[in-house]
């Protein structure tokens, strides 16, 4: 009956269930999210996002259960960033080296029901890039970074991105409500890029991939905000004479009303 | 009360942003300047990011200069002729300085750049006002009444060609200091996210001998201008500023530059210089200790392509 009820909840939450489409394995991974759309306004200070899902595999093997292991990934669309490191020039500290990160998501967050490291092997974490330290930090060619500091800085981006919120690795924070059913939280900071992300989850058992699904979640403003930007954007001429026109009547209208005697 | 800015893409407090347009609103009014070179480290040391500051900033000082236009204008305190020819060389110093702030961007050199002139130019500024400021408070002490501008006095920028009469100035000097003076100073607005005013100023009077009671209206509505400019290309080459972050400095701007303007009215002309030349090197001497001392962090990032960039 519960069970019954909270697969009610996950599809009128369900704005886009999603069904793993595996040949052997059909319908044993269930995922949606609380919302498919985050809009972002003027009082906009972060958000969170829920997900629901149910893996009917661990009822079939209710012995099995403890090896049974999930993640979710939620990956922001992706950016260029460049790494960069400060050195002293001329008694004066100045960016030196760079090395350019290509393609890397904008922002990242795993999910897990255990430590990253226990869930697979090495090379699947990779391959599908589950794990702060398993995502896809490809670098450009032209890079002035010395090959043994390399490690230094992909470090150093993992880092930073941390501490601005945007990524994070949350281990063992996938809750579960009965034995197939799970749910778990990820924030989204007020700083999170707009665009298209991607909410992916794994069912791994005894180290293997048996079921995965994908879902899309949509970041945008919208209103005055969503205006603004795009004004700025597409018509970036209107816009600068826009605010050109509103500070100088500011400025009037301010002279105006504090007229001296 | 947290706000989203649609450009910078980050909440900030409403209400320290509106505190901190108001306090150098106080200051712009108290000293007659424009302030941009107090706000926009403010905005770079809270965290708005330095190009999002500078770009925003050049359109507060818009703000700021068209109330005091307004005053000057009714006074027919303005050479438009020499403003005429400072702002030609402003509007085409500050599109050199718009490519300039792209091409140091990425490279990832435009804080270096910043700091620098703000410590070169900060020091060497506050420096003078301060010595000239001491000496002017020392002298009054000593019941001495200062020297009155002597007329014929010539340096060598009055023997450059291409003279041109400035009625309104009493002034026939070339236009090659004039239209060079503009370029600076609307290259430095544009990089550095100031006015210049108080480059402009003693500029105008030591170099040029522009008569005091015209200096500040001209250099005003120059800034003005100028910084139009520098707000239209930042829009176009940077499309960084941010429309609401600079709405919200603007009312704290004017307002507090009301009071400040009262409470000048009740201190001494020395007095006052010497505080902002103390406030001036302030500022000039914070900058330079962020580039001596070993930063807290080696690491930076900068979005170059893609969401945010």
């Amino acid at each position: 009956m519960i069970r019954f009820a909270l697969l009610l909840v996950v599809s009128l939450l369900g704005a886009s269930v999603s069904v793993a489409q595996d040949e052997d394995h059909s319908n044993d991974l269930v995922t949606a999210l609380s919302s498919d759309m985050v809009s972002i306004q003027s009082n906009f200070t972060g958000t969170e996002i829920v997900i629901f899902g149910q893996a009917s595999d661990i009822e079939r093997a209710p012995h099995a259960a403890e090896e049974f292991e999930l993640a979710i990934v939620v990956e922001g669309p992706p950016q260029d960033i460049t790494t960069r490191r400060k050195g002293r020039f001329l008694g004066v500290w100045v960016n030196r080296e760079a090395e350019r990160f290509q393609n890397v998501p904008s922002f990242y967050a795993v999910a897990s029901t255990a430590d990253i490291g226990e869930i697979a092997d090495r090379t699947l974490l990779d391959e599908y890039g589950i794990g702060l330290n398993h995502i896809n930090l490809a670098v450009s060619g032209v890079s002035n970074v010395p090959l043994s500091d390399r490690d230094d800085f992909r470090r150093a981006f993992i880092r930073l991105r941390e501490e601005s919120d945007l990524y994070s690795e949350r281990e063992t924070s996938i809750e579960f409500l009965t034995e197939t059913m799970f749910r778990t939280t990820i924030p989204l900071p007020a700083n999170i890029p707009v665009g298209d992300y991607s909410v992916k989850s794994f069912l791994f058992n005894g180290g293997e991939l048996v079921s995965h699904t994908e879902e899309t979640l949509a970041v945008a403003k919208i209103g005055f905000e969503q205006v603004t930007f795009e004004l700025a954007q597409n018509y970036p001429l209107v816009y600068g004479v826009l605010a050109v026109i509103l500070a100088i009547f500011t400025g009037w209208l301010a002279g105006v009303i504090f007229k001296k005697d | 009360m947290q706000l989203y800015l649609p450009i910078a893409e980050i909440p900030v407090n409403i209400f320290v942003i509106f505190a901190m347009g108001g306090a150098v609103g106080f200051l712009s009014g108290l000293f007659g300047i424009g302030g941009g070179f107090l706000l926009t480290p403010l905005l770079i040391f809270s965290g708005i990011p330095p190009a999002v500051s500078v770009a925003t900033v050049t359109t507060q000082v818009v703000a700021s200069s068209a109330s005091a236009v307004v005053t000057y204008w009714r006074r027919k305190a303005i050479d438009m002729k020499l403003a005429t020819i400072l702002l030609a060389g402003g509007v085409f110093g500050s599109l050199i300085g718009v490519i300039l702030f792209d091409v140091l961007q990425s490279v990832g050199q435009l804080d270096l750049v910043i700091s620098l002139s703000y410590v070169t130019f900060l020091g060497a500024i506050g420096g003078l006002m301060l010595f000239e400021s001491v000496r002017a408070i020392r002298r009054r002490k000593a019941g001495a009444t200062p020297s009155a501008r002597k007329p014929g006095q010539h340096n060598w920028i009055h023997g450059l060609p291409l003279k041109v009469r400035f009625r309104q100035s009493k002034l026939y000097v070339s236009v090659i200091p004039v239209v060079g003076l503009g370029a600076i100073i609307g290259f430095l607005g544009t990089i550095l996210g100031i006015g210049g005013g108080f480059m402009m100023v003693p500029a105008l009077i030591y170099l040029l001998r522009v008569p005091t009671n015209i200096v500040i209206g001209t250099s005003l509505f120059q800034i003005l201008f100028t910084m139009a400019a520098a707000t239209i290309f930042h829009a176009m080459g940077t499309k960084t500023v941010d429309i609401v972050l600079a709405m919200t400095l603007m009312i704290g701007g004017v307002i507090g530059a009301q009071f400040g303007a009262r409470m000048g009215q009740n201190l001494r002309g020395d007095q006052l210089r010497l505080l902002l030349a103390l406030l001036v090197l302030g500022v000039g001497l914070r900058f330079a200790v962020d580039l001596l001392l070993t930063p807290e962090d080696l690491y930076s990032i900068a979005i170059r392509k893609g969401a945010g960039a």
